[in-house]
């Protein structure tokens, strides 16, 4: 009895060895992990889409993983867990940046290359991808816009609320390129912009009064995603479907309806599972030793052309803005 | 046919089993998890480095659970053990701010100042808590939720919800280092606290009193001793162990922020029901609650080296085990052999061989 007691601790103690000699390291190629902010919500399981897409096209060892709660306490210990493992790039879209920054300047510490999205203060990365620079996403908002007016008429620009920092700049950038590519276009003088609190019943009585103010106002060019949602339900109430027209960033399951209806002819918005590649295929780049110059292209739709927002030299810049309309507006699952 | 020397020791070993066979459970799933991951990812799991981050991540809920523990015996529950932790992680958060000089250094005192004060703001939320529980009777549930919203409430309001960072980083270095570059500087706040908690509870008539309490309180009371003096000094210590972990968790995430670690509350309950604490008081030990913390770290991590299973198996996994060793408890209990703490030797019934 004894002895099989002692022969059961042995094996106990020597079988993993004898385990770890049969799978030993199969190195092939890098091993990068995307951490979502969490795994449940749809945006971040598009994103997955994305990053299971690229895994399968290049056949390197590229996955998501992401915690079962947005919690920033349980993102900053499983990207512990990640680098304690030894992996040789991890992308993050970081719930918190106080509480990442650490354990991510433990993973650069550790050799690791980080690249981050929607993380643009963060300090301990290599890069941060934006999908777009606020300017460019401003000026395709309102290419949509005047697209459905025809490029002619009165309009307006709507934002979350005139302190909003990205929502303004979105709206700035809009009129600058009405201004400078669609002449027949007019900006509402009286009412330049107005807000939405981020609502969309705001937003929906903020546009009946509009359009029952100046009976000659065509479009409203919204920013937060609440804007034309709710200026659409309005047209739709005064009867104004193909009279007056919005456009402007919007969640595509939520807006079915207006989209397949026709009451908006386009929404936009950035598509989670391209960042997700484009992440990835930065980090590769950076483990390859690659030089990161501009323009980088990152074989990416919309990341093609990435250029350095001004005065950064981490954060990068796209063009991975897409715009949702009746035909798409099933393919993204959020 | 056992010879005659093997049976001594057998015996041995059957009886320690019995005694503790609870202990015994939870060692033989970690030693399963332990092989598991031996079979599966040796070389990811086995390093020196993995071990070394498990034991500075499990330190700020450990300590946590060790204070929901205490307030278990008694037969109560501390739920606002995060809010606790955070308001004085907030607290002690700008204190830090204020100390930090130009050239973004502390004065030597301040470690040892935020710690202490630590201690006392911890220990006076938690005497709150006690309050509520002895004096106004309110039930601990309902009382610590309470007071847990109330702390997490006065958080947001000193912080508008912000994260409170940008103090020096020497707080966060000294406490992320490494004692002899090997054990983590967490670690070694953990075992001092549950060494002292283990010293009080197993050692001391406080202790005794305790499970006394927890066991029956009305039997308690009419012994003559002053539960609410009881009550009081359980949920201090608790929001001691609270703010303990709070100040982990600062030097943690070099932040405080109202709402980190929100998912501790739950998991602190967890870890002290799994680790053999009886729900309704009066029963448990220390050391069920520490191979309970050491067994969820080492399922977390180790299912983090699994990149194709999904982190829902986390709490699917958690969930199965939590309800599979309450199964066994409850057979274990009917079976009649006796699982009992050992400070009341005169209940232990005799295990015949």
């Amino acid at each position: 009895m004894k002895k099989i007691l002692a022969f059961a601790l042995i094996v106990l103690l020597l079988g993993p060895t004898l385990f770890a000699a049969g799978q030993a390291e199969k190195k092939t190629g890098y091993e990068i992990v995307v951490v979502p902010k969490d795994a449940s919500n749809p945006w971040f399981v598009r994103m997955k889409v994305g990053v299971d897409e690229y895994a399968k096209e290049t056949g390197l060892n590229v996955y998501q993983r992401g915690t079962a709660q947005i919690d920033a306490t349980l993102q900053a210990q499983l990207v512990q867990d990640l680098i304690a493992q030894g992996v040789d790039a991890i992308c993050v879209v970081p719930v918190d940046l106080e509480s990442l920054e650490p354990v991510l300047g433990q993973a650069r510490d550790a050799g690791i290359v980080v690249i981050a999205h929607e993380g643009a203060d963060l300090e301990n990365v290599d890069y941060d991808i934006e999908a777009f620079s606020n300017a460019g996403y401003g000026a395709f908002i309102m290419d949509n816009l005047a697209e459905a007016m025809g490029g002619e008429g009165l309009y307006t620009t709507m934002v979350a609320s005139l302190t909003n920092g990205s929502h303004n700049e979105w709206a700035n950038a809009g009129v600058a390129h009405q201004k400078a590519t669609y002449p027949k276009m007019k900006l509402l003088e009286q009412e330049p912009r107005v807000e939405s609190n981020d609502n969309g019943d705001v937003a929906y009585n903020v546009a009946k009064e509009l359009f029952k103010k100046y009976p000659n106002l065509k479009g409203v060019m919204g920013t937060s995603s609440y804007d034309a949602p709710g200026v659409a339900r309005a047209i739709q109430e005064l009867g104004l479907v193909d009279k007056a027209f919005t456009s402007g960033t919007g969640m595509p399951l939520d807006n079915a309806e207006l989209l397949e209806s026709g009451v908006v002819k386009s929404l936009t918005l950035w598509d989670p599972a391209l960042a997700g590649k484009a992440m990835i295929s930065l980090a590769v780049k950076v483990l390859d030793g690659e030089e990161i110059t501009e323009p980088v292209d990152l074989g990416v739709e919309g990341y093609t052309n990435m250029m350095f927002r001004k005065g950064s030299s981490t954060v990068l810049e796209g063009e991975g803005w897409i715009v949702i309309n009746a035909d798409n507006v099933y393919d993204f699952g959020f | 046919m056992m010879t005659k020397d093997t049976i001594q020791p057998l015996q041995r070993f059957q009886h320690m089993y019995r005694n503790d066979r609870h202990l015994w459970r939870l060692v033989l799933m970690i030693v399963l998890w332990l092989l598991f991951m031996a079979i599966t990812r040796f070389s990811k799991f086995y390093s020196m480095i993995n071990f070394q981050t498990m034991a500075a991540q499990f330190p700020e809920f450990g300590i946590m659970s060790l204070g929901v523990m205490l307030c278990m015996i008694t037969g109560g529950i501390d739920l606002s053990v995060v809010g606790t932790a955070n308001l004085t992680s907030i607290l002690m958060g700008f204190l830090l701010l204020r100390l930090t000089d130009a050239a973004g250094g502390l004065p030597a005192f301040a470690i040892p100042l935020v710690f202490l004060l630590a201690i006392l703001i911890g220990g006076s939320l938690g005497l709150f808590n006690g309050l509520l529980v002895s004096k106004f009777h309110i039930p601990p549930i309902l009382a610590t939720m309470g007071s847990g919203e109330l702390f997490t409430g006065i958080c947001l309001a000193m912080t508008n919800g912000n994260a409170v960072s940008k103090f020096s980083r020497t707080y966060a270095k000294t406490i992320n280092n490494r004692l002899f570059d090997l054990i983590p500087v967490q670690l070694i706040i953990f075992i001092v606290m549950a060494a002292l908690i283990w010293f009080l509870i197993s050692k001391t008539v406080f202790g005794t009193k305790i499970y006394m309490l927890g066991t029956n309180e009305n039997v308690a009371k009419f012994s003559g001793l002053n539960i609410d003096s009881l009550y009081l000094k359980t949920y201090m210590l608790s929001g001691i162990c609270a703010a303990l972990g709070g100040m982990i968790m600062l030097a943690n995430y070099n932040s405080a922020r109202a709402d980190y670690g929100t998912v501790y509350t739950l998991q602190c309950v967890l870890i002290v029901v799994l680790g053999g604490v009886n729900p309704s008081g009066g029963r448990g030990r220390i050391s069920g609650v520490v191979l309970a913390i050491i067994l969820l770290r080492l399922l977390e991590t180790g299912l983090n080296r699994f990149p194709r299973i999904s982190s829902y198996y986390i709490s699917l996994i958690w969930g199965g085990v939590l309800i599979l060793v309450m199964v066994m408890n409850y057979f274990t209990e009917h079976k009649k052999v006796v699982f009992q703490e050992p400070t009341h030797p005169t209940l232990q019934k005799e295990t015949t061989e």
